[in-house]
């Protein structure tokens, strides 16, 4: 008896994971509005000097923040930015160079009621991480990023992700031979 | 995106062939190859091409930038996160995204081990990888519609 009933429970958990691995997200899933995966929107004053806004981007452990004129998004700077137009140039002292030289401006972005996938056809057609949130008037809200996207789909698939082993199992048949 | 996509290889997505740089170059080695391949990440190796380190876009900014030191005499073992997390590329797709969300990491070697399992880097997946696949689900999704 206490075998039968260790059969039905393992048969039980079998089917149970069985659905679970024929989840899918599906696209009205990925119709969650951006307004609830926006990370809080760091700026930087237009007027700023550059090694103040790389400075605001280390302390906040952020890749990139939205360049702001009198609230209004006018463009977002980001560790891109300075790898590419910074690093190994010579600028002269970031000190006092506005960070204006180094920025994207105009970058794309996105309404709070935007939704996901909009983002993420974004970020891959466009290449690039991060994604302004904007209101109406073109003030920043929030920040997307690729890390966002990633949490998402982690939450989405909490059993498939969250649940692992600390390393995958390999060579399992290669272990049971020499056993 | 579904379920079964995460048990799948990380062989079946898109990766890239790894930027590495040996122990004891300068750092502006590293900036030089980041800029000119467009790569956010390069690995670094020993002389027998075994990986001892990975350095970011993200280690430029904090270590270079921040401390406002020479990329040309600083050595990519100074700034290197040592030893990093890596997969095979046959590993499933979810641990990578294991990695990803819970170590924050952009980027994780792919490699091979020998006997002695020393490990060897052989590629590269980042989020960029996985966001492009999550962009070609999306597609095939809309025009299926």
């Amino acid at each position: 008896m206490l075998y039968d009933s260790a059969i039905d429970e393992e048969l039980a958990q079998m089917d149970h994971d069985s659905e679970l691995s024929k989840r899918v997200v599906e696209v009205s899933e990925s119709q969650i509005p951006l307004r609830r995966l926006m990370r809080d929107c760091v700026t930087i004053d237009i007027a700023a000097h550059t090694q103040d806004a790389i400075d605001l981007l280390i302390e906040n452990h952020i890749g990139a923040a939205s360049v702001v004129e009198d609230g209004i998004l006018r463009g977002i700077f980001g560790e891109r930015d300075i790898l590419r137009k910074i690093l190994n140039k010579d600028v002269g002292d970031l000190t006092k160079i506005p960070v204006t030289q180094f920025m994207k401006v105009d970058p794309q972005t996105a309404g709070p009621d935007d939704m996901l996938d909009t983002a993420v056809l974004y970020m891959a057609h466009g290449r690039f991480r991060h994604l302004p949130i904007v209101d109406e008037n073109q003030h920043p809200i929030g920040m997307v990023s690729i890390r966002d996207v990633i949490s998402y789909l982690v939450d989405s698939f909490p059993h498939e992700v969250l649940t692992l082993p600390p390393n995958p199992i390999r060579d399992a048949l290669k272990a049971r031979e020499g056993a | 995106m579904d379920a079964r996509t995460l048990s799948l290889p990380i062989s079946t997505l898109d990766y890239k062939q790894p930027a590495t740089v040996q122990v004891g170059s300068p750092v502006s080695d590293v900036i030089d190859i980041m800029q000119a391949e467009g790569f956010g990440c390069i690995l670094v190796v020993d002389s027998e091409q075994r990986l001892v380190g990975i350095i970011t876009d993200r280690d430029l900014l904090v270590h270079i930038c921040g401390k406002r030191l020479d990329s040309k005499t600083v050595l990519v073992e100074d700034i290197m996160s040592a030893s990093p997390e890596s997969l095979r590329a046959s590993d499933p797709i979810a641990f990578a995204l294991n990695l990803m969300h819970l170590g924050h990491f952009r980027h994780v070697p792919l490699c091979i081990w020998d006997d002695q399992q020393q490990e060897f880097p052989v590629g590269l997946i980042s989020t960029r990888d996985i966001l492009d696949h999550v962009a070609i689900f999306i597609e095939s999704q809309a025009g299926g519609r």
